[in-house]
């Protein structure tokens, strides 16, 4: 019976910023309101014994810091966009845990680096090679 | 819970409370013993209970230099009641951040107008001073 509990909030549809700071001022309120529903996220997948709020608000915050460069306000728009649309998710329980520890408490780092330190051995390999295998990301 | 038996005690006595209902009879008689004779203060509300719903300065000042000082970008060494967010090397989303981490701290919400114009310890700690649901 869970679609009968409806949450309140739901995605809109796209936003077209007219300046800059327009588009500056919709990703901060973005960031705010993910903010804001991450106590409820921390319950709703257990998320206390593998993080703390303020860790998961840094997480969030370095996500955001990411796409810092863009000025493009066709791509800021789509940004946020997709943002509202995963923050939909986590709160719509659409998401499953694992999905959350690899993306945000974990991360690319966590998963594809500590293979590397995981005492793999070095078999002589460039540093060429190295870095092709660590990938482009 | 103080409170929370003081409100128990006070709808028992309630219940008990018999106000003497006098017939008027004569209609001449213009004497009006207005009811508010049995309450002097009014308890509506959840503020009326607390004498004072703001929270000491100190303590204020102390909580917001501490979620100041641990956030990760901060070296708390530079943190003082009058530093700018700026000073202290933040940028914009790190200072959402940090008024996101002092709502926290107090248990408020800060409408984004209000947030915006939050960008020094000085400000956070006059508005929070100044916020009657601050706990």
């Amino acid at each position: 019976m869970a679609g009968l509990i409806k949450n309140l909030r739901v995605t809109k549809t796209g936003s077209s910023s007219r300046t800059l700071e327009e588009a500056h001022r919709r990703s901060m309120d973005l960031f705010r309101e993910a903010c804001r529903a991450l106590p409820d996220i921390m319950d709703r997948y257990n998320l206390q014994e593998v993080t703390t709020l303020s860790e998961l608000r840094s997480k969030i915050a370095a996500e955001f810091r990411k796409h810092s460069k863009v000025t493009n306000l066709k791509v800021v728009d789509m940004l946020v966009f997709k943002g509202q649309e995963e923050l939909q998710y986590c709160i719509d329980h659409s998401k499953q845990r694992h999905h959350l520890l690899g993306q945000y408490i974990i991360g690319k780092e966590g998963l594809a680096g500590d293979i590397h330190k995981l005492g793999e051995t070095d078999h002589g390999e460039s540093e060429f090679l190295k870095s092709f295998y660590r990938g482009n990301s | 819970m103080m409170k929370h038996a003081v409100r128990i005690v006070q709808s028992r006595i309630l219940q008990r409370l018999r106000l003497g209902v006098q017939l008027d009879t004569d209609v001449n008689a213009s004497v009006v013993v207005p009811a508010t004779r049995w309450c002097s203060k009014r308890m509506y509300s959840e503020e009326a209970h607390a004498s004072s719903t703001h929270l000491d300065r100190g303590n204020v000042v102390a909580r917001v230099l501490n979620a100041v000082k641990t956030h990760q970008k901060v070296d708390p060494t530079k943190v003082t009641e009058s530093a700018s967010f700026q000073e202290l090397g933040l940028d914009s989303l790190d200072t959402v951040e940090l008024v996101m981490a002092i709502e926290e701290e107090f248990a408020v919400e800060i409408p984004d107008a209000e947030a915006d114009k939050i960008s020094s310890c000085s400000q956070a700690i006059e508005y929070i001073a100044a916020h009657p649901c601050a706990k």
